[in-house]
């Protein structure tokens, strides 16, 4: 008996202290952003809501915010096609070359990220795109677009062959076949992979770091900028906001369609 | 049918009149499933025709085909509820939006499940998504119906009240379906005729009892029942009445329909089944029986309704025989290592040429 509680003792130190590194950085940034102090610090001096009033008139912190959000929904727009017809036609079809096509996938991250911004800030700077939102946003498409393929692979290779054949059985032709039956059974999929990427553009840094210019930074790179020259409590704030926006999007994820479809995936 | 170097369906020919119940009977493997995709549109053929209501059907896709399926894993469709997938059907074949939703309730009346309409499909039992499949096959009225072995994975009680289903249906809209199996039972039970395949080739087109009590070859005598088979050589034949040998001891038995003529001394396969065997104590239990031989009891499996007796018979050339016993009256049962006497008529003893 004595044995068992020692090690569910063990096992709950270990799943405490895994919660706490997990949450620390969440936790004291927010606890930052309600300072009443002027100095970014932990644990926080007071409690005042200032600073989210500052970070509605800084127009810059803003701007930024907006900015990211567009770049997010600009790559998640794009995303969404092509990697619901990729994960369809990697789950479903005999497609040639299959496994090296799953590595060229995995490249983006096996690649530093630095090494592939360089290249994508190349590509961009050639073509004269450089300081516009959009280079960003196709930037974090394609480096993003594995978890958008695997979330919609995950649900495709559920989906039975006979479904499609059922639905041709019934008399509905291939385009049909694919609105009404293959397209709501990788749904979950669907989603599930929107909304990563839709966190993951909002997130990106440093590839928007090589993309974008004075006028047209994101959120994580103007937060950068920032703290280079003084670091101040509106930034917890705005890093507040920051986290809620994801939290929002991992919720939502939650709701429609259950974590676990991608905890599952491979 | 050629997938690669394999060739699935071979030499395979048949018609089938308009509302009749046919049943593709086989082993796993024989190319019956195949024949119902080829039949379906799934596949083309690489040689051959298949003719629908008299018309050439190769050139026509699936979705384009008058044809209802229940697929053996029902490919219900999850996202919808069970009058939504009934409904498909009419909606992708364009009819009169107004009259769907009436034509959908009295098909689900007709499998039973009046008032189910609004459920989820995983809502429902695995026999009320049985149903909910059958309905979504008939909605539309098809020139034929496929069933593909979708009894398979229910268990026995469901399985035989579904059979029944399947024929009460069937005989009530009277579409002409084709129905796969390897069941023998199911195709004795729900068919008009029945083809027996092997190796992708046809071994017996026939009615039920036909199919049962005149096997055309040895496959299809052993497929179809427990049968019991003896090796023998022929030594004369008069019409259809074969005179055999066998280790000495003299058979007679009946040419198949399936086999031409004997050779004199041509070595052939004899066929008895099981239940057409009597056992008895003692050679004067067995009456009038055309044919008695002594063997010896190996095993004796108790089954209920029945016990399935395996006797070696010594005179045969120590050939194991299943014999079916149920003893009505006496309640007799055999051991292990009993001498017992078996008896059978000429006319059940069917002759296949080698």
């Amino acid at each position: 008996m004595s044995g068992s509680r020692s090690k569910s003792v063990v096992i709950w130190a270990f799943v405490l202290a895994a919660i706490a590194m997990l949450s620390a950085p969440t936790i004291v940034v927010l606890g930052a952003s309600f300072t009443a102090g002027n100095m970014i610090e932990f644990p926080p001096q007071g409690f005042s809501l200032k600073w989210y009033s500052a970070i509605l008139s800084a127009t810059d912190l803003r701007d930024a915010f907006f900015r990211s959000v567009y770049v997010a929904a600009l790559n998640t727009i794009i995303a969404i096609p092509i990697g619901t017809l990729a994960g369809i036609a990697l789950a479903k079809y005999k497609v040639r070359l299959e496994n090296t096509i799953q590595v060229y996938l995995l490249l983006p991250f096996t690649i530093p990220l630095i090494g592939s911004g360089i290249g994508l800030m190349l590509v961009f700077g050639n073509a004269g795109a450089l300081g516009q939102l959009w280079p960003v946003a196709i930037a974090c498409c394609v480096i993003n677009l594995p978890f958008m393929i695997w979330a919609v692979t995950a649900s495709a290779s559920n989906l039975s062959n006979d479904l499609e054949l059922a639905a041709a059985n019934c008399g509905a032709p291939p385009v049909q076949t694919f609105l009404y039956i293959t397209l709501p059974a990788v749904l979950p999929g669907v989603i599930t992979g929107s909304l990563l990427m839709f966190i993951l553009g909002l997130n990106e840094f440093l590839v928007s770091l090589l993309l974008v210019d004075a006028r047209s930074v994101t959120l994580p790179v103007q937060i950068y900028n920032s703290i280079r020259s003084i670091i101040t409590p509106d930034l917890a704030a705005i890093s507040v906001v920051f986290i809620v926006c994801a939290g929002v999007a991992v919720t939502l994820l939650d709701r429609l369609v259950g974590l676990d479809i991608f905890l599952k995936s491979k | 049918m050629t997938f690669g170097d394999f060739q699935a369906v071979k030499d395979t020919s048949f018609d089938l009149p308009k509302g009749k119940f046919l049943t593709i009977l086989g082993p796993s493997g024989s190319g019956k499933t195949t024949l119902l995709r080829l039949i379906a549109g799934f596949e083309k053929p690489t040689v051959g025709e298949i003719f629908i209501n008299g018309q050439p059907v190769n050139a026509v896709p699936p979705y384009k085909r008058a044809i209802g399926m229940v697929f053996q894993k029902l490919a219900l469709f999850p996202h919808m509820t069970a009058a939504e997938n009934v409904a498909f059907p009419l909606k992708m074949r364009r009819h009169d939006a107004r009259n769907i939703g009436k034509q959908v309730e009295r098909y689900l009346e007709l499998v039973k499940l009046g008032g189910y309409g609004t459920r989820r499909i995983h809502e429902l039992s695995g026999g009320q998504q049985q149903r909910v499949a059958i309905a979504r096959a008939l909605v539309f009225e098809p020139d034929l119906l496929l069933l593909d072995e979708p009894l398979a994975a229910l268990d026995v009680k469901l399985r035989e009240e579904m059979q029944l289903e399947f024929r009460r249906i069937q005989k009530e809209l009277g579409v002409t379906t084709i129905n796969v199996t390897h069941d023998q039972r199911e195709a004795l039970v729900v068919s008009d005729e029945i083809i027996i395949m092997n190796d992708g080739a046809i071994q017996q087109k026939a009615q039920p009892v036909r199919a049962y009590r005149a096997p055309e070859n040895p496959f299809v005598a052993h497929f179809i029942g427990v049968t019991n088979f003896i090796e023998a050589v022929a030594v004369s034949a008069n019409g259809s009445t074969v005179t055999l040998t066998c280790k000495g001891r003299e058979l007679v038995g009946v040419l198949a329909a399936g086999s031409a003529g004997l050779a004199q001394a041509a070595r052939c396969t004899c066929a008895i089944r099981a239940e057409q065997v009597r056992i008895a104590p003692s050679q004067d239990r067995l009456g009038k029986l055309e044919t008695q031989v002594r063997g010896q009891v190996n095993d004796a499996i108790f089954e209920g309704e029945r016990i399935v007796y395996e006797i070696k018979v010594a005179e045969l050339g120590d050939v194991l025989m299943k014999v079916f016993d149920h003893d009505p009256v006496g309640h007799l049962q055999f051991g292990p290592g009993d001498i017992v006497h078996l008896g059978w008529n000429a006319k059940d003893l069917h002759v296949f040429a080698k």
